[in-house]
């Protein structure tokens, strides 16, 4: 079978991409040590990275709130919480809190059911998503051969979820917010797709690991931003629209809508959205940084300092320190990334429903096929480069 | 049996389950937005059989193309023509329905006579898991070049018919005469078939 | 690869003979890029359509600078791309066979003469759709486009030896149909008649999927050649099922009786020219997948389908010309009429012997003509006059002798009296029934002959021998006949040249039996029927 082989300059270190943390393997040993069968060590071994990861998640969306009302403070020459712990950092938990002690309220000529399960369907497949973020070489739960393809056929669910609670709400603003999501994020779907093409098309692979690992051959260097730069901007602005971030934040434009779709939701219902608005968020960050700046590696290729100190590839020092410095770099690339979109998003104007669906259709659709015309172009030119 | 194969089965029999309890939801609701969700509910649904099938690339094609497509366009359709009109009703309706029902209970007993009596090649091919992304596409472009080509010409045709038809400018003046047009100069004026039943 | 097609009988030797798809496959797998670049895929075999493809392109860039560059423009090119497919198909009519697209498409001899019929019905129904376009104020950029949109889909249906292709081509063909019978926005009837084909089509495409999945579930391979051999080895009753569910769309598509339900109604309501290219282009490639479908791949199931077939034409023909009686409006009338015509094609396919084949090729290339320029004829009066009902053509001899002469004499060859090009046609599939002894069919299609000479006759009786004073109003106040406005020449040149072949290509039309009998005995897929048919004769 012919089997696609990334020629990229990660060849250069084939021994790093080989080995690296396998804390499943560890586990398995550790489990069969105490005298489980192996079937059985795997059954418990599943549940622990998806609870890691909703952890990390939810985290992340804690983080991201705080980081949201300091810098929202800072931009407006406010201080910002600050009696919630020490400079505040509790804060978004006391809102949490909050949420969940308030009154769910269902109105009395809403569709309950679907009233419901609106929020459920705007929330899983977010989390779900989660699935094929990297954080190392084998850290991520599950290394699936379609990974990022995966992830853009999740979010295209997300709009059934939207229409849903804008229809059950019955209410005329939260189906027009719940239409006019549904509108935005399949009109800029298309281009983000596109752009995850380009990518792809260079890489030789669905995987989010080959996409890294096809990155980080000559570190800085080699990241995708270079060879994509107009992918990367098409990427990153079709990501905040797909989460309604503010310039594109129409579906809940407070002067026209009220609040859209999320207008009649109230107590956890309404932090289903919150929450999955913030994850996505988070989730887009790290995915930029997977697919354009090199995910896991670090800025200078760690191996050519391992050779520097002498240290041997497979040492279990080195992997230990890889792996850290792995999911550091990772959540420091997406969280600068999360910067800029809070910085975005407290400083620009709204665009109105008609400009942005000029944007995404007469803007960014022909750009992003030029784009992926002219990276099939490059590709097939100098392959060495471009992943031929 | 072991953890997998009890897994599966259980998935299996899950899956189906809503896949048949949806279809037949879709078809007897008398709701058409429950209909359109529960549709979507069924594309997930047959998108997990795939899954089950180790065909992850088709099953994520499927969430995308008619999940996310289809059933969106038809929620769409619906949510944005949400005009409430009492139709007239249907002389004769229950009988219809039951000479319908019949129809499509005789089909379904025959199919299951059908599967019964053919002699199945089992087990089938083994699946090819993560390799079928690149062998589907090294089908897409040798023996199915042609017809991956040609359906962009359908896409394209589909986009461009749609426009005209969905635009709202129509032209008021003959290209070639200067004159003011009239399709009903053309087609002499009639009203439609199914307001006016004399002409048939 | 021309050993593949050339052996003579489906035994043993064609199972032993290595499996295209086996070495295509195992070629694949260790190929890099640049050999499965060198795979020969002949793609040459498709050139008539990539003409017609350039021509949509073209029409559809040349509409983006405006209306009226569109309606000086787009004509030639349609004309340029079209006249060059037909010239290809006749260089091509002499080339080898070499199944092309590793065995997506066959440009044997009946996809070229099917391809040519869908080629020229599409020239004619434009060369008579431009004034009618204009003066109904539709867009004529996009209405050619998606007018050759659709032949291209009909001519690679033609060719189709796959499923998969089978059914993207059908697709493109009708999802056109259904644009351009909805294309007159503003008429309710045109957007009814267009819900109501997008409705029925979708379904029985979905119906041919169900048959083409079991077809697949059966021979693991899309190949209809792959195909009919797995059911020669195994005729199973889900074989049967999948028959009578591809059937049903192939029904469909011809528009046979009990499947004919969308017709009237779809062509009342769509715009003229567009009912000239359903009735014969879209017909003729629905033709054309019959023979492919059921020739070629259910050829285990022969008697079975031919039974259902003698049925479909049956009551096909009865039905047909029974009801055209009735009609009033012209348009309608003729739809029915198409019915029963169809019908007549489908004694042909029933027989399967040569005569049976060739007939079937002669017959549609008479009725591309004769039907079209009665198409040209009732075009040009309602452009005229706005009207089409039958009671309106009262008289009209006084005012048009053109029209007269031409629809007279086209619906004269409809109904097949003997000067006519219609008359050979059909004499001639009367014949090859005979021959077969498939007497049920012939005498019934003799007898609704003469009941369609009936309604043929009572309208050139309307138009010629009315007084003057017996006139329709419609007729009375006839506008002064005159050439000059644009896109009524291409009008008149084709109703003139459809007209004189329909009157003189009866008597000069042995060329037409020979291409014929050329295209059949130049088909390995119907030889080979053929042979089947004989040995089961002989046994």
């Amino acid at each position: 079978m012919y089997i696609p082989i990334v020629f990229t300059f990660a060849n250069s270190s084939p021994s790093l991409v080989s080995s690296g943390l396998d804390l499943e393997r560890s586990f398995s040993q550790m489990m069969q040590g105490v005298g489980f069968s192996p079937s059985l060590a795997h059954l418990l071994w599943l549940p622990l990275p998806m609870l890691l990861v909703l952890a990390a998640a939810v985290v992340g969306v804690l983080v991201t709130v705080w980081l949201e009302r300091k810098i929202s403070a800072a931009a407006q020459q406010r201080i910002g919480p600050e009696y919630a712990g020490a400079l505040g950092v509790l804060q978004p938990m006391a809102d949490g809190l909050k949420l969940l002690v308030k009154e769910d309220v269902i109105p009395a000529k809403a569709d309950g059911l679907l009233f419901t399960l609106g929020p459920v369907l705007v929330l899983v497949p977010v989390i779900l998503s989660w699935l094929i973020v990297p954080f190392g070489q084998n850290l991520l739960i599950s290394n699936v051969g379609v990974g990022i393809f995966l992830w853009i056929s999740l979010s295209s669910i997300q709009p059934i979820g939207l229409l849903m609670s804008g229809y059950a709400s019955n209410n005329k603003y939260s189906l027009l917010g719940g239409l006019r999501a549904a509108a935005q994020s399949i009109s800029y779907e298309i281009p983000l797709a596109l752009s995850v093409l380009a990518v792809v098309m260079m890489s030789n692979s669905l995987s989010t690991i080959d996409i890294v690992s096809q990155q980080n051959g000559a570190g800085l260097l080699s990241w995708n931003i270079w060879r994509q730069p107009v992918g990367f901007v098409i990427f990153w602005i079709c990501a905040l629209a797909e989460c309604e971030r503010l310039p594109f934040d129409l579906p809940e434009a407070e002067e026209e809508l009220v609040a859209g779709y999320q207008t009649e939701y109230a107590g956890m219902k309404f932090a289903l959205f919150y929450l999955g608005s913030y994850i996505n968020l988070v989730l887009s960050a790290l995915l930029v940084s997977v697919l354009y700046l090199g995910g896991w590696g670090f800025p200078l290729p760690l191996e050519w300092a391992a050779s520097w100190f002498g240290l041997p590839l497979d040492s279990p020092l080195l992997q230990v320190i890889t792996g850290s410095v792995g999911i550091v770099m990772t959540v420091l690339k997406a969280y600068l990334l999360v910067f800029l979109a809070i910085l975005l998003r407290w400083t620009t104007p709204r665009v109105r429903i008609d400009q942005l669906l000029d944007l995404g259709w007469k803007f960014l659709l022909p750009i992003s096929l030029v784009n992926l015309l002219v990276t099939a172009a490059l590709k097939l030119a100098f392959p060495v480069a471009f992943g031929g | 049996m072991s953890i997998s194969n009890s897994t599966e089965l259980i998935c299996f029999l899950v899956l189906a389950f809503v896949v048949i309890l949806g279809s037949l939801g879709v078809v007897l609701l008398g709701n058409i937005v429950y209909s359109a969700f529960l549709l979507g509910g069924v594309f997930m649904a047959v998108a997990g059989l795939y899954l089950l099938l180790n065909a992850s690339f088709v099953a994520a094609a499927q969430v995308l193309v008619y999940v996310g497509a289809v059933n969106v366009l038809i929620l769409f359709a619906i949510m944005l023509v949400n005009k409430r009109e009492d139709l007239k009703p249907i002389p004769g309706l229950q009988l219809r329905r039951f000479l319908s029902a019949g129809i499509c209970l005789g089909l379904l007993v025959l199919m299951f006579r059908v599967v019964l009596i053919t002699p199945w090649s089992l087990p089938g091919p083994a699946a090819i898991g993560e390799g079928a992304t690149v062998r589907i596409g090294e089908h897409l472009f040798t023996d199915y070049l042609l017809p991956f080509e040609l359906a962009s010409v359908l896409l394209l045709m589909a986009m461009i018919g749609a426009i005209v038809l969905a635009r709202r400018d129509i032209q008021t003046v003959d290209v070639g005469t200067g004159n003011e047009v009239n399709q009903s100069l053309i087609e002499k004026a009639g009203t439609p078939l199914l307001v006016d039943k004399t002409t048939t | 690869m021309k050993h593949r097609y050339s052996h003579k009988s489906l035994s043993n030797d064609a199972l032993t003979m290595p499996e295209m798809g086996a070495i295509l496959l195992s070629t694949q797998f260790m190929a890099a890029p640049d050999e499965l670049l060198s795979l020969s895929i002949n793609a040459g075999a498709v050139a008539p359509e990539g003409c017609v493809l350039l021509a949509m392109l073209g029409t559809l860039i040349v509409d983006l600078a405006g209306e009226k560059a569109a309606s000086r423009w787009a004509p030639p090119i349609c004309y340029a791309g079209l006249g060059a497919a037909l010239l290809l198909l006749a260089i091509q009519w002499d080339t080898p066979l070499e199944p092309s697209f590793l065995g997506a498409f066959l440009a044997d001899k009946l996809a070229i003469a099917f391809r040519a019929v869908v080629a020229l019905s599409t020239l004619l129904s434009l060369l008579i759709s431009w004034r009618y376009a204009e003066q109904s104020g539709s867009p004529v950029g996009e209405y050619a486009a998606i007018l050759l949109a659709a032949t291209l889909g009909g001519m690679l249906l033609c060719g189709s030896t796959d499923l998969v292709s089978v059914f993207v081509s059908l697709e493109t063909l009708s999802v056109a149909s259904y644009l351009l019978s909805g294309y007159m926005k503003r008429d309710s009837r045109s957007s009814e008649a267009a819900l109501k084909y997008l409705l029925v089509g979708s379904a029985a495409a979905a119906v041919f999927l169900y048959g083409a999945s079991l077809l697949y579930g059966i021979s693991s391979s899309t190949n209809l050649q792959e195909i009919g051999i797995a059911l020669l080895n195994s005729p199973t009753p889900l074989a049967a099922l999948a028959l009578v569910f591809v059937l049903a769309t192939v029904a469909f598509k011809i528009a046979a009786v009990p499947f004919h339900q969308w017709t009237p109604d779809v062509y009342e309501g769509s715009p003229t020219p567009v009912v000239a290219f359903l009735s014969v282009g879209s017909k003729a490639a629905g033709f054309a997948l019959a023979l492919r479908l059921l020739v070629g791949c259910f050829g285990a199931f022969d008697e079975q389908w031919k039974l259902l077939f003698t049925v479909l034409a049956v009551l096909s023909m009865s039905l047909g010309n029974v009801v055209a009686l009735a009609q009033s409006s012209m348009k309608r009338m003729l739809a029915y009429s198409s019915i029963g015509q169809a019908g007549f094609v489908m004694i042909g396919l029933v027989c399967g012997t040569e005569e049976g084949f060739a007939s079937m090729v002669v017959y549609m290339a008479a009725y591309l003509f004769m039907n079209l320029g009665a198409f040209a004829c009732i075009i040009l009066f309602s452009i005229r006059t706005g009207s089409d009902q039958i009671s309106d053509y009262a008289g009209l001899y006084q005012k048009d002798p053109l029209i007269t002469l031409g629809l007279s004499l086209c619906l004269l060859s409809l109904g097949g009296i003997p000067p006519m090009i219609g008359f050979f046609g059909k004499i001639y599939l009367f014949f090859a029934g005979w021959a077969d002894q498939q007497y049920l069919l012939v005498i019934v299609g003799l007898v609704t002959s003469v009941i369609s000479i009936y309604y043929y006759i009572s309208v050139i009786k309307m138009m010629v021998v009315k007084e003057p004073q017996e006139a329709s109003e419609v007729v009375k106040t006839y506008p002064p006949i005159q050439w000059k406005t644009i896109g009524l020449p291409p009008l008149r040149v084709a109703l003139i040249s459809c007209v004189l072949i329909t009157a003189i290509g009866g008597v000069l039309s042995n060329p037409l039996f020979q291409w014929a009998n050329n295209a059949v005995a130049g088909t390995p897929l119907l030889q080979e029927a053929i042979e089947l048919t004989t040995q089961r004769a002989l046994v």
